[in-house]
């Protein structure tokens, strides 16, 4: 219990202590999250809808990629990425690995599946009713689909909470691409695992107070907005 | 047309050959519960695949509104033109203060309205309604008949109901189906007063269902003049204006002459011109003057009166089993 407890004092401290170096990364791990949760769900919200609503060619197929993208490990994703974006690989010129950019990249791979699932799983959800007359109306495609989102949006806002707490928690990806980097691309997740091997537990602790309240905060505020419009 | 559905891997729910639905024409789809109706107006709606993929515009059975005010549902979809069209029907239906309230306070009454008007006022060549006057209370029925007559115009409709007054409110033409195969078509007032077989004859009823011009009230009564011919009954009429009365061939005396009616208010003397038997029902054809009545009476009753085609007879029909309608 004694350690324990000196863990948790030393956490305590570092945060107080509230170094540049920890708010350095818990900015990126923002800054990363939000760009990475907003451009995964402008991407797969759509395709969301498409599943939810649509009938075309290959639509089985883009279900099953979406499926398997909800689950897909993200340390598998960050190798696919990591080769892609090796210097000798095929997006090598980029110049992308080991930067927070590439961590978007990793980070959106793996969100965009969320938002797509679950925003179809919302829409399917709506009454039969709902959906008959949205089918009724003969609306275009793109008024459909945001009229659909509106109706839907307690789920669509939790297809958002959702994919924010998958980025906001994920380690493998960004460690494979980001690397890792101190001040460049280390986050809240990776400064954890770190701190953890260094045996550093109360600055790995720290991090984990800081996480779980973004978290929180986060999930908190989507929660608001989604009885606010129900 | 031809129309077929079937759920994947089972017989087909709905195998329509020859059903007519032809444009500028208000075809009633009639059955019962489970014939196929909804099947048929989704297949024509294009939200079941397989349609002929008409332009319609449709509304389903059980009507929604979106999330947003009755004003911006009854928007959706249109141009600046329809949306003011839209608005104005609403307001004939009794919504037209309410634009700014949020939809999902609404009835399920004044929802159907809201989604009425709206789909009214599309433009789409087609107007498909899926029991239009279930959800509207019993006194408002003919308002919203009259409104829904004026907003198809001289569109082509299909309407599906299970009700007769519906039917008879609505229709000019009727197509009745049961167990998704049509079992037969025509006009109106033809195929009420003259069922094919049996079964059409179950679903339908026996019925009489005659044009004419409202004429006036008396106490709880209306009147209706039907060429020479004026007959009693109860339901909301306007002077002047094309009504229809609707009553059942089973509630209709034939008598002889010279007896009495007692209270019975209408009451027709005319000429037998037609007898057909059934299996335990006759159907009569009295000629009242211009209009004809359609009687069902039992065969006991008929050898008891000795009737014969060219008998004179009056024909009766308590007022109160008599519906009046104004035909949209």
């Amino acid at each position: 219990m004694e350690f324990l407890w000196e863990v948790l004092r030393d956490a305590i401290g570092t945060l107080t202590e509230a170094s540049p170096q920890l708010w350095t990364v818990v900015s990126l791990t923002l800054i990363v999250s939000a760009v990475s949760t907003l451009v995964g769900v402008l991407l797969g919200t759509p395709v969301g809808v498409a599943l939810a609503l649509g009938r075309f060619r290959g639509r089985g197929a883009l279900q099953l990629m979406v499926s398997v993208g909800m689950g897909f490990p993200p340390v598998l994703a960050g190798l696919l990425l990591l080769l892609l974006f090796w210097r000798s690989g095929p997006l090598g010129d980029l110049g992308l690995i080991f930067t927070p950019t590439a961590m978007v990249v990793a980070q959106v791979v793996l969100a965009a599946p969320i938002a797509a699932g679950v925003t179809a799983g919302a829409i399917k959800g709506l009454g039969g009713a709902a959906r008959e007359q949205l089918a009724a109306l003969g609306l275009r495609h793109f008024t459909r689909g945001v009229v659909a989102i509106r109706e839907a949006r307690s789920g669509v806002a939790a297809a958002v909470a959702a994919c924010f707490g998958r980025v906001v928690a994920e380690v493998g990806a960004v460690l494979v691409v980001g690397g890792n980097i101190v001040g460049e691309t280390r986050v809240l997740t990776t400064l954890i695992v770190e701190e953890s091997r260094q045996a550093r537990f109360g600055a790995a602790v720290a991090a984990g107070i800081v996480l779980l309240t973004i978290s929180l905060m986060v999930n908190v505020a989507v929660d608001r907005f989604g009885r606010e419009v129900a | 047309m031809k129309v077929s559905f079937r759920y994947p891997g089972q017989n087909p729910v709905l195998q329509l050959e020859g059903l007519e639905l032809v444009d500028g024409r208000r075809t009633v789809v009639f059955g019962p519960n489970g014939a196929g109706k909804s099947t048929l107006i989704r297949l024509l709606a294009g939200t079941l695949p397989g349609g002929p993929g008409w332009e319609t515009a449709y509304l389903p059975q059980t009507s929604h509104l979106f999330r947003g005010t009755i004003g911006w549902n009854l928007g959706l979809g249109l141009d600046t033109e329809r949306a003011v069209l839209a608005a104005r029907l609403a307001a004939r239906l009794g919504m037209g203060d309410r634009l700014s309230e949020p939809a999902a306070r609404l009835s399920g009454g004044e929802r159907q309205r809201v989604a009425l008007a709206r789909a009214l006022a599309s433009p789409r060549p087609w107007v498909l309604l899926d029991e239009p006057l279930a959800p509207i209370d019993a006194e408002d029925r003919s308002q919203v008949a009259r409104v829904i007559a004026e907003g198809v115009g001289d569109r082509g409709a299909v309407i599906v109901t299970h009700d007769l007054e519906t039917a008879a409110a609505l229709g000019s033409h009727l197509a009745v189906l049961v167990e998704g195969r049509l079992r037969q078509q025509g006009p109106l007032g033809e195929v009420l007063s003259r069922p094919e077989d049996r079964r059409v004859a179950s679903v339908v009823g026996v019925s009489n269902l005659w044009e004419g011009v409202g004429l006036t009230w008396s106490g709880a009564f209306a009147v209706v003049e039907v060429g020479s011919v004026r007959i009693w009954g109860v339901g909301k009429i306007e002077k002047g204006r094309p009504c229809r009365a609707l009553f059942r061939g089973e509630s209709v005396a034939v008598l002889g002459t010279g007896g009495s009616t007692g209270s019975v208010r209408n009451r027709w003397p005319g000429t037998l011109a037609e007898i057909s038997r059934g299996g335990r029902w006759v159907e009569l054809r009295v000629d009242v003057g211009g209009a004809k009545v359609t009687a069902v009476i039992t065969p006991g009753a008929m050898d008891e009166m000795e009737l014969r085609v060219g008998s004179q007879v009056v024909a009766a029909v308590k007022a109160s089993a008599v519906r009046l309608l104004t035909a949209g």
